[in-house]
């Protein structure tokens, strides 16, 4: 390219310099990396892609190498998830590496309740005696484990079997019970498996996008970018009670009342029905269970979901038009659903309406959950928790049988039940039913519901082990162990997106100190549980890929036609599934983009989906002159990651979200309680109370407050209640009051 | 190679495990450098950003300017972290921000703002910049920041109304976005460009003549909080909605309330400098050295602080190349000027030359006034600062009186002083409640409204230290000591008193100056 402009002056005089030191700060130099102009400093002697580590949408980031470590890292802009971009978190995704509060070796609780650094002998010993110490006493079923969707799979993979196989914990489950179990309840139920249906392509490719409980633009900012690339001119409908800036962003709004979308889903089905837009053929091929569907909707008439939603017929006359003549609809759903006291039925709801409008397996369509965490999906499959590994089923007697061939185990080492979810084994530690938990890369202390009583259960513990990055999170500081973890960027491995498409995360940097990867941590403990010998294929990350593809054969996550981690690196990432067979069908390499039931096959028996539905519940803790408000909680902004340990370790980031916790009020509710903007508010609950400042703002409603999660103290308010059948907390919905306090000095 | 010379694998298998997997993490195996396909992937990229840069250079008549499509931009702020991480930009630093407007009329309105430097067409950093280390690139129009000419002053920051540059501790200078000319120079996209998403900002060339404030463009009405004279800079970003932004749009930080930075160095340096001008009013009147002394003395000192607050003391010499532009450089020659004619008045030789060194003085407190008038900040306007500095002055001088009439009792010159000790007080008085009046006598928010709100929120204390020293100091002592019959020592202890506290009074003054000042900028996020 040659050069556009005129050259700068350089020349200094007396009076006035062009050029020195503090220029040459910043001079940018051509690099030969693809990445065009640089700074001096940042130039780059190799280049290397890696799968960002914070949400499922999956990027690739391209890290910039000096001396085979990471110096800096741009978007990649040949990956099919990407396409060159990345969201501010990916661009700050090496910082929270260079944090100062990093673990960088064991520390044990000493007798005086002072955390001392141990040396990893000691530590994992201790560990091992201490969790066998328990067993002997209160039996085998008194520890548990607290996982994660934030490490690679083959981590996962080797933690579920280490758990269960060699320290015999049987009761295991992850943070992604927290995003991602009604997803997976409700694809299991419907589908016959857990199934994501959808390729990001289908956002390019829909006539009509519908976003359930979603705020795409902050929460997934690169998959909005897809959204913008449709030149089908789309309609975009969003549901959310709040005008979030997806919905600033789409071309409907439908701001309905908190927790009424199952009203609404069976409310659309019953417009669609009565103007007959429904795929008659298709339901007929294809599903079971619809008669009675329709004949449950028949309740469900416009005046009665106008009254339970807040949103007039017209409008759902509208929205009801929108699906049943817009063309090809993509469903699109994401915590707004899952974090339901009913999400089940809500996703399930959706799914339905899918299936009537035969909107599934075609291009721009289907009923598609979008995840939350790096490796949600990842754990999904291969976490070995409420799952037994690949998908399978710890009470099917099959199932276990093939796994211990598969792995070379003895079958009596794999449990025959489930284990206890989440929720479940809080409530066994508050029983004092299990006194044991390790937590692996999560922070339970700031992320679970009702927060005080969880504290109060994790501090009634014998032993308590965190293993993570940093020493310093909420949940650490309340451990009788802490494992120093490498972080992403510092091992290796494969994440799944969203899309189902699996990918490399790559070692570009040393972990600190003493820190080991978690793959080595669990090695490390099958060691000093004496059980090394069981894991002696499971050497490396690359290997234990290897068996994920043993284990996976013949499920429908079938991902044996990998070659391994090079096909990957090389294609782009690989969705599943990727069977021998489609690999050789496909003449070597399957396509970058797949859907889902293109056959109208689900996974149940009969090849058939279901339509599966229920009556809609009351909220669980409704309003009341006491607590007059509903508390909302979700994504603050795209710079800030869950319970921020890694996010607020950047400077950069830190400028782009409001540091200190504040609730969104609506300018009425303002007036009425005579609030002025930036004043200092107690939003209490019956649980607990918070001190936030009040932003005053029109995009939540009347009757509705807003905070969100980031801030450590939110979970303190929120209601501890599940879904029945997902056991997914309903972090988004509980009753709330707002009191004055006397200081009105921001500073 | 999986192996590495270091690591003897098959003698670390037979030792600890713990030292195996210690020293196999601190092994990396990153790949090789993929030259092949990066050069490759070079074009593609260019050709991706073909549609959002021009492919010329600016005619004449027309300059390069950011343009933002507000309908695309949906604050995921990744345009802030790529500058900072494309840019090399310090871990703290950064170029852009992305804020937010709202509205509750006609419906329930938000929406994300991204702004950097809007490379004015009359750039007030560049005008401002006392060593000329702004230049206004004759090309493209590019306000470029000359890192190595900066002296560190930081003026240029009071002086943008968008709160553009950003100071670099660690340098001692201001760095600011140049709109990644280099990389336009060679065809590239300037960093946030690249990395936008949704293609929201572009770099379009813009006619010079019509991007002033004759024709503000609609959507850019109304964006910096409280600065009613916003656009003089003529700022030339582009933004773009095709649904329109409310009339009833503001920012979401606009209620907030920052106190602004102290600027120690300054309040010191400002007032001593109006202190010596009125000591040396005072000892030329009433023929006394030891107040030509300490109008001497205090002036030193004040100009020393001033040394203090620049970032690069040693370029500091330079500070009188902008005098055809700017007041700080005007200010730097006047004190400059100043000093030395007073340090002659000391010799008893040259006194006469006392009424120039005040004339020069009072043009210096003059060209501080206007330091500060010019960047149209409201709490700064020129009749306020005036009657703040000037009274600085009155006030000192007649401290001066006092402190000479009580030591040699004086009675005439006692009471004189007094009374002027009053009516400076009241001359500055005046002048505060004046703006008072003015933020109150409108019920809409504006920027002396944001200001009386700083200075009685989160700035309660300081108001009330310098209302109660204004009052016990410049009016309930003075009068106290006017009445009485008082024994000589306790007289010279009371006046000792009072200009104590009418020092303490007039510092916190100063202090509320700079950080009661509502400083206008781009839309922030929510302020919490």
């Amino acid at each position: 390219m040659s050069t556009l402009l005129k050259a700068r002056p350089q020349q200094n005089s007396l009076f006035r310099s062009w050029q020195g030191p503090l220029t040459r700060e910043l001079v940018q130099a051509p690099s030969a990396h693809g990445l065009g102009r640089l700074p001096e400093r940042l130039q780059p002697t190799a280049t290397t892609e890696s799968v960002c580590g914070f949400c499922s949408t999956g990027c690739s980031l391209k890290v910039h190498l000096r001396d085979g470590e990471a110096i800096n890292l741009s978007a990649d802009p040949q990956y099919p998830v990407n396409r060159g971009m990345a969201c501010p978190k990916g661009w700050e995704a090496l910082a929270p590496l260079s944090a100062g509060d990093r673990a960088t070796e064991p520390l044990l609780r000493g007798d005086d309740g002072r955390m001392r650094s141990v040396k990893w002998n000691g530590a994992l010993s201790v560990m091992v005696d201490r969790f066998r110490r328990i067993q002997e006493r209160h039996g085998p079923d008194s520890l548990a484990w607290l996982g994660t969707g934030q490490i690679p799979t083959e981590e996962l993979a080797l933690l579920g079997s280490v758990a269960k196989f060699v320290l015999g914990i049987r009761h295991g489950d992850g943070n992604t019970r927290q995003c991602m179990a009604t997803a997976v309840t409700a694809y299991k139920e419907s589908f016959g498996f857990d199934a994501p249906p959808y390729t990001y392509e289908d956002f390019e490719e829909s006539d009509v996008l519908v976003f359930f409980g979603s705020n795409l633009c902050i929460a997934h900012p690169i998959l909005w970018q897809r959204v913008l690339r449709n030149r089908r001119n789309p309609d975009i409908l969003v549901v959310d009670p709040r005008a979030t800036e997806t919905a600033q962003a789409a071309t409907r709004h439908y701001g309905l009342q908190p927790k009424s979308d199952l009203s609404l889903v069976y409310g659309l089905a019953h417009l669609l029905l009565k103007k007959d837009w429904v795929d008659h053929s298709f339901i007929r091929k294809h599903t079971n269970g619809f008669d009675a569907f329709a004949e449950f909707v028949q309740a469900f008439h416009p005046q009665r979901v106008s009254a339970e939603t807040g949103l007039s017929v017209e409008q759902l006359e509208q929205f009801a038009e929108r699906i049943g003549c817009g063309g090809r609809v993509s469903f699109w759903w994401t915590m707004g659903v899952n974090q339901s006291h009913e999400g089940v039925r809500v996703a399930q709801g959706i799914i339905n309406l899918a299936l009537m409008t035969g909107n599934i397996g075609k291009p721009g369509t289907g009923a598609n959950s979008i995840t939350g965490q790096c490796n949600a999906m990842g754990s999904r499959l291969f976490s070995n928790t409420t799952g037994l590994l690949g998908g399978r089923d710890f009470e099917n007697p099959q199932h276990r049988n093939e796994v211990a061939s598969i792995l070379n185990i003895p079958e009596e080492r794999i449990p025959d039940q489930k284990s206890l979810a989440y929720d479940q084994i809080i409530e066994g530690i508050q029983e004092g039913r299990i006194k044991g938990l390790w937590i692996v890369a999560t922070n339970s202390a700031h992320s679970w519901m009702h927060q005080n009583g969880l504290m109060d259960a994790l501090r009634q513990l014998e032993f308590l082990v965190v293993q993570d990055m940093y020493a310093s999170t909420e949940t650490a500081q309340l451990a009788d162990l802490i494992l120093p973890a490498a972080g992403w960027g510092e091992k290796e491995g494969t994440f799944i997106n969203s899309e189902r498409r699996i990918g490399r995360v790559r070692k570009v940097r040393r972990a600190p100190g003493e820190a080991l990867s978690d793959f080595s941590i669990f090695q490390l403990i099958a060691h000093y549980a004496g059980c090394a010998d069981m894991f002696r294929d499971w050497d490396s990350p690359e290997s234990v890929f290897e068996i994920l593809k043993k284990l996976s054969r013949g499920q429908p996550c079938d991902i044996s036609g990998i070659e391994g981690y090079s096909a990957l690196e090389n294609q782009g990432g690989i969705q599943w599934p990727c069977s021998e067979q489609m690999l050789s069908d496909a003449g070597g390499k399957v396509a970058a983009q797949r859907r889902l039931f293109e056959d109208g096959r689900f996974h149940h028996e009969d090849g058939r989906a279901r339509f599966i539905f229920e009556q809609p519940r009351a909220l669980p803790e409704a309003c009341n002159v006491d607590y007059p408000f509903t508390l909302l909680t979700g994504r603050g902004t795209s710079a800030q990651w869950h319970t921020q340990t890694r996010t607020a370790k950047s400077d950069v980031l830190r400028k782009l979200y409001p540091q200190n916790t504040y609730v969104e009020l609506h300018p009425e509710d303002a007036r009425a309680l005579e609030l002025d903007p930036g004043e200092a508010v107690q939003v209490r609950s019956r649980r607990g109370s918070v001190r936030a400042v009040v932003h005053v703002t029109p995009i939540v409603q009347p009757g509705q407050v807003f905070i969100p999660m980031h801030y450590p103290e939110v979970n303190r308010l929120t209601f501890p209640v599940v879904d029945p059948y997902s056991r997914q907390p309903g972090y988004k919905a509980c009753a709330v009051c707002i009191e004055k306090t006397s200081s009105k000095d921001l500073s | 190679m999986r192996k590495e010379s270091s690591v003897d694998w098959d003698a670390a298998e037979a030792v600890d495990p713990v030292t195996r997997y210690l020293q196999k993490e601190q092994r990396l195996e990153t790949p090789v450098a993929r030259f092949a396909e990066a050069h490759a992937t070079e074009s593609l990229r260019t050709e991706a950003y073909r549609s959002l840069i021009p492919l010329t250079a600016p005619q004449k008549g027309e300059q390069y300017a950011f343009e933002v499509n507000l309908d695309q931009c949906t604050g995921c702020k990744a345009c802030v972290t790529a500058c900072h991480s494309l840019n090399g930009l310090d871990e703290h630093e950064a170029w852009r921000d992305v804020g937010l407007m709202q509205a509750d009329a006609p419906a329930a309105y938000q929406q994300t703002v991204t702004s950097a430097c809007h490379h004015c067409a009359d750039p007030g950093c560049l005008n401002g910049c006392p060593v000329d280390a702004y230049d206004k690139d004759p090309e493209t129009g590019i306000v470029h920041h000359l890192d190595d000419q900066c002296i560190g002053c930081q003026y240029c920051i009071l002086k943008c109304p968008y709160d553009v540059p950003k100071y670099n501790k660690r340098l001692g200078i201001v760095r600011k976005c140049d709109m990644c000319h280099s990389r336009l120079a060679e065809g590239e996209a300037p960093a946030c460009v690249q990395a936008c998403p949704n293609e929201a900002i572009r770099i379009v060339k813009v006619p010079t003549e019509s991007t002033g404030s004759e024709e503000p463009d609609p959507v850019f009405k109304g964006f910096p909080q409280g600065a009613t004279e916003h656009g003089y800079t003529q700022p030339t970003t582009r933004y773009l909605s095709k649904r329109g932004v409310p009339e009833a749009a503001q920012a979401a930080d606009a209620r907030a309330l920052r106190p602004q930075h102290l600027h120690g160095p300054l309040v010191i340096m400002l007032l001593l400098t109006q202190f010596s001008v009125g000591l040396l009013s005072a000892g030329y009147l009433l023929g006394s050295r030891e107040l030509l002394f300490a109008a001497a003395a205090s002036c030193l000192a004040g100009l020393m602080a001033s040394g203090a607050h620049l970032g690069r003391p040693l370029k500091g010499w330079r500070a009188f190349v902008g005098w055809r532009h700017s007041w700080l450089s005007r200010e730097v020659i006047a004190l400059g000027a100043y000093m030395p004619l007073l340090a002659a008045t000391l010799l008893p030789a040259l006194n006469f030359i006392a009424p120039l060194a005040i004339g020069v003085g009072l043009v210096g407190v003059f060209t501080s006034v206007m330091v500060y008038h010019d960047t149209h900040r409201r709490l700064w306007q020129f009749s306020w600062t005036a009657m703040r500095f000037y009274g600085s002055s009155l006030l000192a001088m007649a401290c001066g009186g006092l402190a000479l009439g009580a030591w040699v009792g004086d009675g005439r010159l006692l009471s004189l002083a007094l009374f002027g000790v009053v009516a400076a007080s009241l001359f500055k008085g005046a002048g505060e409640l004046s703006f008072a009046k003015r933020a109150l006598s409108n019920p809409e928010p504006s920027a002396e409204r944001q200001s009386l709100r700083l200075q009685w929120g989160p700035l309660r204390s300081l108001s009330l230290l310098r209302w109660t020293g204004l009052v016990g100091g410049g009016l309930l002592l003075p009068l106290f000591l006017l009445i009485g019959n008082w024994g000589s020592v306790l007289q010279l202890t009371l006046s000792l008193a009072l200009i104590i506290t009418c020092l303490t009074a007039e510092i916190a003054e100063r202090m509320l100056f700079f950080r009661g000042v509502d400083a206008p900028k781009m839309p922030g996020g929510v302020y919490s």
